[in-house]
């Protein structure tokens, strides 16, 4: 068979072909897996349902072998959140592959089996993409791919015996086909304890170590934020923020959804699960401390009324500090910001997991929880951690120069300043010339030369002293400076252009001084946090 | 059958069922309902009865889909059988049990040879967000030869899933339609699409297009890009040469959704609302009447 690369222009069954080839060469193990990375670009431009094919037949592939620690997160969150009746089913079999039982893992079988009990469907797991057109040729359904599963665990499930026993009561809520099932599950977790009979210390009733990676903690070496500095969003209100406006000066946790997510394990309890973090915050006295934002996946589709209403629903605070955005310039670089785990058929999420990430006082990511269902103190603590970090001196770069994350935020108001203050003490007439000699003549310097290039210097510090204006009104989203300093640069140009409209040189400059003292003002006004940390110092 | 045969089939089907329903007690109902040897119009009659009976074991379920699936049976007692399914499945506790086979079932009719009945059963699965059904009708919109539905009612029940897939069809179906239906519904299903605003606006402002499509289009540009629909209605409400009615849904958008800061400051429109109090159709001075109420002038 030719060699198979995993990119989107990869036909379906290919694709399952490149899977079945994987998954026969036991070196290879990981690029499986690595398919099951949410933005694998296998998955770019693909439908809902395609995406649902072939990760479930990637999860059935990992099921013919040992699954190893690597894969299990994938298959632990499709049970943990699963909507989707063949990929539940496909993850409830792959875990029966791994190679012990584990206690830790009844709990996300017994999830799984409540969210899906009421909409429990026939699926083929035999053939790629085939769908079951009935019960009883070679199908099989989720539910009774998780109860062989709770088998499969016996006693290590003790501690879920009460839920089955529930079923086993009720009756309802399974098929009768089920019941059979059921009371095997019980006989099954009911069965000797092997922690008990066992002596030995060894707990099994946590995750495996390598499961870390549900959540990362990354003190000592975050990524910079230049390449996102750019990115402008706006917020549930329409009103428009720089990404290092909103970001920088105070740690932040960032969840992502979008409002048209159907599977409400997710996106709807991600933003009901963050209202609750901003009460715990609140009642912790850090809502000032601590901002907290949603940023949907579909800037396109989620438009304030949308953002602000699905927030509002689900009892999310909304205000300066707490806001809800949607990225309307540099979605790739938010992308890439946060190495999101998400694909897209067109401008429309065709998967993605659960991801909440917190940032340090610099817009770093300095934390994420990813995939399993996160704990709203444990975000909290960590973000605590981070405000209770020293604020380090930037980085050197590679080239040896201090990398600027701020430089938007601080070098241009000053080179700004700089270049209006030159443009305001510039001498522009005879008049200042005269005035610039008295005052020399005072001072005791006779004579100062004039010259034609000075004509030209002065056009190129209007210019630089625009250019600057402009690019400090992107980065903050306010471009009444840039405004005024243009019309100041007009007036000045048009005064000494020989049109005998030298009157106007002096609102140019005026307008000029009033432009760029409100672009170097508008810095302060964004960082409310720094006055406030001053204030009670003082 | 042809399309008159199979209303005809339905209606006496509905009004066989009317009459029955509350005649048989449960037990009688099925045996008379799966009974091939009774006339149809005893069986269709018979099928309300059973609803619960197909809850409460799994014997009188297959049976009932065995009457829904086999192509040897009438038409009407089949729709009547997939009625009789689909009400007891509304119980979504006790008709869990049911509903593997139900869904496995109504897959296999998906492609049965009987339009009405295809018809009925995809619409089922397509609420559902059945892939199998989802990937069905896509492939008959990709290649006709292929399709089990038209494709104005394949579009529609696409339409039920946001995440289906359909966008790219819909617009290759917009640029070439089979039908103005088509058409129709392929804007529909596209009203959802964020990246077809520039279609919509082109539409709207296109004085060649039927006013059905362009109303569409206006609604769809409320969903997805409502600051676009509110600069064209007052476009559209400036333009003297615009007809009425497409003038009529500008001025609603702009009464029940425009920015008021904006709309109040806009001299302009506020003269022309002035002026179709006076000239316009019934509705449209209706409409100036309300704007003006909400925003003065």
């Amino acid at each position: 068979m030719p060699q198979l690369a995993a990119t989107r222009a990869l036909a379906e069954s290919e694709f399952a072909q490149l899977v079945d080839a994987l998954s026969s060469e036991p070196d290879r193990g990981n690029e499986l897996i690595d398919l099951l990375r949410e933005d694998h670009p296998v998955y770019d431009q693909r439908g809902a349902a395609a995406t649902v094919r072939m990760r479930g037949w990637i999860l059935i592939a990992l099921s013919r072998s040992a699954l190893n620690d690597n894969a299990l997160l994938f298959v632990l969150e499709e049970l943990d959140t699963g909507r989707d009746a063949y990929l539940v089913a496909a993850a409830a079999r792959a875990l029966r592959s791994y190679a012990n039982p584990n206690a830790a893992f009844a709990p996300f079988v017994i999830r799984a089996i409540d969210n899906i009990r009421y909409h429990d469907e026939p699926v083929t797991l035999e053939r790629y993409g085939e769908y079951a057109t009935s019960t009883t040729d070679s199908g099989t359904t989720p539910v009774r791919e998780l109860l062989a599963t709770l088998v499969w665990l016996g006693p290590h499930a003790r501690e879920v015996l009460r839920e089955i026993e529930s079923w086993r009561a009720n009756r309802s809520g399974f098929s009768k086909k089920f019941w059979n099932e059921v009371d095997q599950a019980f006989d099954a977790v009911a069965g000797i304890d092997p922690l008990r009979e066992s002596n030995h210390d060894t707990c099994c009733c946590k995750l495996p170590s390598s499961l870390g990676n549900t959540h990362s903690w990354s003190p000592g070496s975050r990524n910079d934020c230049e390449a996102i500095e750019s990115t402008v969003f706006e917020d549930h209100d329409g009103a428009t923020i720089a990404f290092g406006e909103f970001f920088r000066g105070h740690p932040s946790v960032v969840v992502f959804f979008y409002t048209r997510c159907d599977n409400p394990q997710k996106c709807s309890l991600t933003i009901t699960k963050l209202a609750r973090l901003q009460k715990l915050l609140a009642d912790q006295g850090l809502t000032e401390q601590i901002s907290t934002s949603a940023i949907t996946y579909d800037p396109a589709f989620d438009v304030p009324e949308r953002l602000s209403g699905y927030g509002r629903n689900r009892g999310v605070r909304l205000d300066a500090r707490h806001r809800m955005l949607r990225a309307i310039d540099g979605v790739d670089a938010l992308r890439n910001h946060f190495k999101l785990g998400v694909n897209f058929i067109e401008s429309l999420v065709n998967r993605h997991r659960i991801e909440v990430y917190i940032l340090d006082v610099d817009g770093r990511v300095a934390a994420s929880f990813e995939r399993i269902h996160w704990n709203e103190q444990e975000v909290i603590n960590r973000a605590v951690e981070l405000l209770k970090e020293e604020r380090p001196p930037p980085p050197p770069s590679e080239t040896g120069r201090l990398v600027a994350p701020s430089r938007s935020s601080t070098a241009l108001p000053v080179a700004s300043t700089f270049a209006s203050l030159g443009l305001a003490f510039f001498p522009k007439c005879p008049v200042c010339w005269a005035a610039y000699l008295s005052v020399l003549g005072l001072t005791g310097l006779e004579r100062i030369p004039y010259a034609p290039w000075l004509q030209l210097a002065l056009i190129a510090l209007v210019l630089l002293n625009v250019v600057s204006v402009w690019m400090r009104g992107r980065a903050t989203g306010r471009m009444s400076a840039f405004a005024l300093v243009a019309a100041g640069a007009i007036a000045i140009l048009i005064s000494r252009a020989g049109l005998g409209l030298d009157g106007a040189g002096p609102w140019g400059v005026a307008l000029t001084l009033a432009g760029s003292l409100l672009s170097a003002l508008s810095r302060e006004k964004t960082t409310p946090v720094l006055w406030r940390r001053l204030a009670t110092r003082v | 059958m042809s399309k008159k045969g199979i209303k005809r089939a339905a209606k006496s089907a509905k009004s066989a069922m009317q009459a029955g329903a509350t005649s048989l007690s449960p037990r009688l109902a099925m045996t008379t309902a799966t009974n091939a040897g009774k006339s149809v119009k005893e069986r269709v009659a018979a099928m309300p009865n059973v609803s619960q009976a197909v809850i409460e074991s799994d014997a009188q379920l297959q049976a009932v889909l065995k009457v829904l699936r086999s192509k040897d049976e009438p038409t009407p007692v089949r729709l009547a059988a997939l009625q009789a399914l689909q009400a007891a499945s509304f119980a979504v506790i006790e008709f869990e049990s049911c509903r593997g086979d139900y869904l496995a079932t109504l897959r296999a009719v998906a492609t049965d040879s009987d339009l009405e009945l295809r018809q009925r059963v995809l619409g089922i699965l397509a609420r559902e967000n059945d892939g199998f059904a989802q990937q069905r009708l896509l492939e008959g919109l990709q290649n006709p030869e292929k399709a089990l539905l038209p494709p104005e009612k394949a579009l529609q029940l696409l339409g039920y899933d946001v995440h289906a897939d359909a966008y790219p069809v819909a617009r290759e179906i917009v640029k070439h339609p089979p039908s103005d239906a088509a058409k129709r519904e392929a804007l529909r299903l596209l009203g959802a699409d964020a990246s077809s605003k520039p279609l919509f606006e082109k539409i709207l402002r296109d004085k060649e297009e039927t006013r059905e499509i362009r109303q569409i289009a206006a609604s769809s540009l409320h969903a997805i890009a409502p600051a676009a629909l509110q600069k064209h209605a007052r476009e559209m409400l400036l333009d003297p040469k615009e007809y009425s009615d497409i003038q009529e849904t500008s001025l609603t958008a702009l009464t029940q959704f425009g920015d008021a800061g904006k709309v109040e400051k806009d001299e302009t429109l506020m003269k022309r609302i002035s002026s179709l109090r006076g000239v316009g159709s019934t509705k449209l001075k209706q409409g100036a009447r309300l704007f003006q109420a909400k925003y003065g002038g």
